[in-house]
């Protein structure tokens, strides 16, 4: 017997995949708007609340390495803070987009939208609130001892497929936590670990040799080696670090994708 | 208008099976138990809330879903909204498709009135730009002027109802799926709610109408379908109604 549902959303006629998310793009532009106005209603400071978490951070990072294990890193803020904000973006994001199906059951279950834009938009809004501290880090950039280097043109290209990376990575969170309730624990305490393996505060070369191919098994240690590159050390590293990025992102976004379209609307009655 | 097929809803031999998870548990912890021990284990029941359900809805048609509580009449909704998939069979829809099956869902109670009016039309796929021309008839219609600008948080139920089902028949779709929301606000907005509907219907708007009310179904319905268990019971039409102009 046929299986097929032929379903045509409200307002896009014969609308399928791309264009039928297009035609919600009002809706991923209200819901991230009806985020971020939820989250800083009634704040004095508002957005910027957004920058005093990475701001106090980076003060306590090189703090306790700068002046507690004197590290004579040169520019040793810039070099954390090309390597921590971008970790944030990814801690963040895959931190609280676990349990964004959950979180929308109540929408899911009655009314009928592509339901990637549930996790879409919980991935946007949290980078718009990341915009400002990648922006500040741009506009001190030149205080903190940064170089204008042509490699910096390639910054907006890594970051994008960072992000379709971290996508990926959320998709798959998102459908397995429907399953797992307590996912979002767990999902911390790997986030805890994976940030102490990850050069982030520390040089890669501070690793024992014999454990360093472990770590840079980690899509996080290649990625954190590819942004540093770029914002500190003026050059990409390695090519075979660049190809396990990609690797990295292409397995991740279509793993993703594949168990999203695959099992969110049979998730829809567990919800 | 635009030229649609007759048959605006289209249901072909539509069963669902749920899958109950007895006693289930849904954490890491129980999974790995359960692999021990029976008491931890989920059974899986295999529960059949629609069997074999057919029938056609065409333009401009009201059809009435009647049935006790448990009989399926939601979930055939969701199916037919392309919320839940049919375990088999399938649904065959043209033209906009509203889902009504809750009111204001999606409303968020930090945000006003108006930010809810945008929301809410967003989620079935509106474009803020068509909302904002309609934005005026759907205040006068919910008699909410004075209160747009505060969060619905401050509202009363009836206001919030009346906010939901104003945006909700300025959607003008094609097909309206409506889960026992008829009865909103006073008797004068229920009344305006019913010629609304009526004066849409003669657009040609079609509707899916679930209600406990006989008396309501035969008010709104040329036609009933009633299920018992997840199957099609009865079916009939009422002579006396021809809302049928189009
Ligand atoms: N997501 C679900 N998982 C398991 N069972 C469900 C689910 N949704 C509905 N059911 C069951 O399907 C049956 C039909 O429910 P429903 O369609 O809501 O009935 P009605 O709207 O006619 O009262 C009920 O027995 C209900 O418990
Ligand atoms: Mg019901």
């Amino acid at each position: 017997m046929a299986k097929t549902l032929e379903h045509i959303p409200l307002s896009a006629p014969s609308a399928g995949g791309l264009r039928s998310l297009l035609a919600y793009s009002d809706m991923l532009r209200n819901f991230v708007r009806k985020d971020i106005q939820v989250r800083y209603q009634g704040a004095a400071l508002g957005f910027l609340w957004s920058l005093i978490n990475p701001l106090v951070m980076i003060g306590l990072y090189v703090f306790v390495f700068s002046d507690v294990f004197k590290s004579t890193l040169p520019n040793y803020p810039l070099y954390l803070m090309a390597g921590l904000l971008h970790w944030n973006l990814f801690s963040q994001i895959t931190g609280q987009s676990c349990d964004t199906l959950l979180a929308n059951a109540g929408l899911v279950k009655k009314i009928y939208f592509p339901r990637l834009l549930v996790p879409i938009s919980s991935v946007v809004f949290n980078v718009v609130l990341w915009l400002l501290a990648i922006a500040l880090l741009f506009i001190l950039y030149p205080f903190l001892g940064g170089k204008l280097h042509p490699v910096l043109a390639a910054y907006p290209v890594v970051l994008l497929f960072f992000l379709a990376f971290t996508f990926g990575v959320t998709l798959i969170l998102s459908v397995l936590n429907v399953l797992f309730r307590d996912l979002k624990h767990l999902v911390d305490v790997i986030l805890l670990f994976l940030f102490w393996v990850t050069p982030i505060v520390y040089q890669y070369h501070r690793i024992p040799p014999h454990l360093r191919e472990l770590f840079a098994l980690s899509p996080l240690v290649d990625y954190v080696l590819i942004f540093r590159g770029i914002l500190y050390s003026g050059q990409l590293p390695d090519w075979h670090i660049l190809a396990m990025a990609v690797a990295w992102t292409v397995a991740s976004l279509a793993l993703g994708l594949f168990i999203f379209n695959r099992y969110a609307d049979s998730l829809v009655e567990r919800l | 208008m635009r030229s649609l097929p007759d048959e605006v809803v289209q249901v072909e031999h539509v069963s669902k099976d749920f899958i109950l998870h007895h006693n289930r548990v849904d954490s890491l912890k129980g999974k790995v138990v359960g692999l021990f021990k029976d008491r931890w284990r989920t059974r899986h029941e295999h529960f059949h809330a629609l069997s074999d359900v057919s029938f056609t809805v065409r333009r401009g048609e009201a059809i009435g879903l009647m049935g006790r509580n448990g009989s399926g009449k939601s979930t055939l909704l969701q199916v037919i909204a392309g919320i839940l998939k049919p375990t088999s069979g399938r649904v065959i829809t043209r033209g906009r498709v509203a889902p009504l099956i809750e009111l204001g869902v999606g409303f968020h109670p930090e945000l006003t009135g108006e930010e809810n009016v945008y929301l809410n039309a967003s989620l079935y796929g509106f474009r803020n730009k068509d909302v904002r021309t309609r934005f005026d008839d759907i205040v006068e219609f919910s008699e909410l002027a004075h209160f747009i600008d505060t969060p619905v948080k401050n509202y009363s139920s009836g206001m919030y109802m009346r906010l939901a089902f104003a945006i909700a028949v300025h959607l003008e779709p094609d097909v309206l799926l409506a889960d026992e929301i008829l009865a909103v606000g006073d008797a004068a907005f229920q009344e305006k709610c019913h010629d609304r509907i009526a004066s849409l219907r003669r657009n040609g708007m079609s509707i899916v109408l679930v209600s406990h009310n006989e008396q309501q179904v035969r008010d709104f319905c040329n036609s009933f379908v009633r299920l018992d268990g997840g199957r099609v019971v009865e079916t009939g039409t009422f002579r006396t109604k021809t809302a049928h102009a189009g």
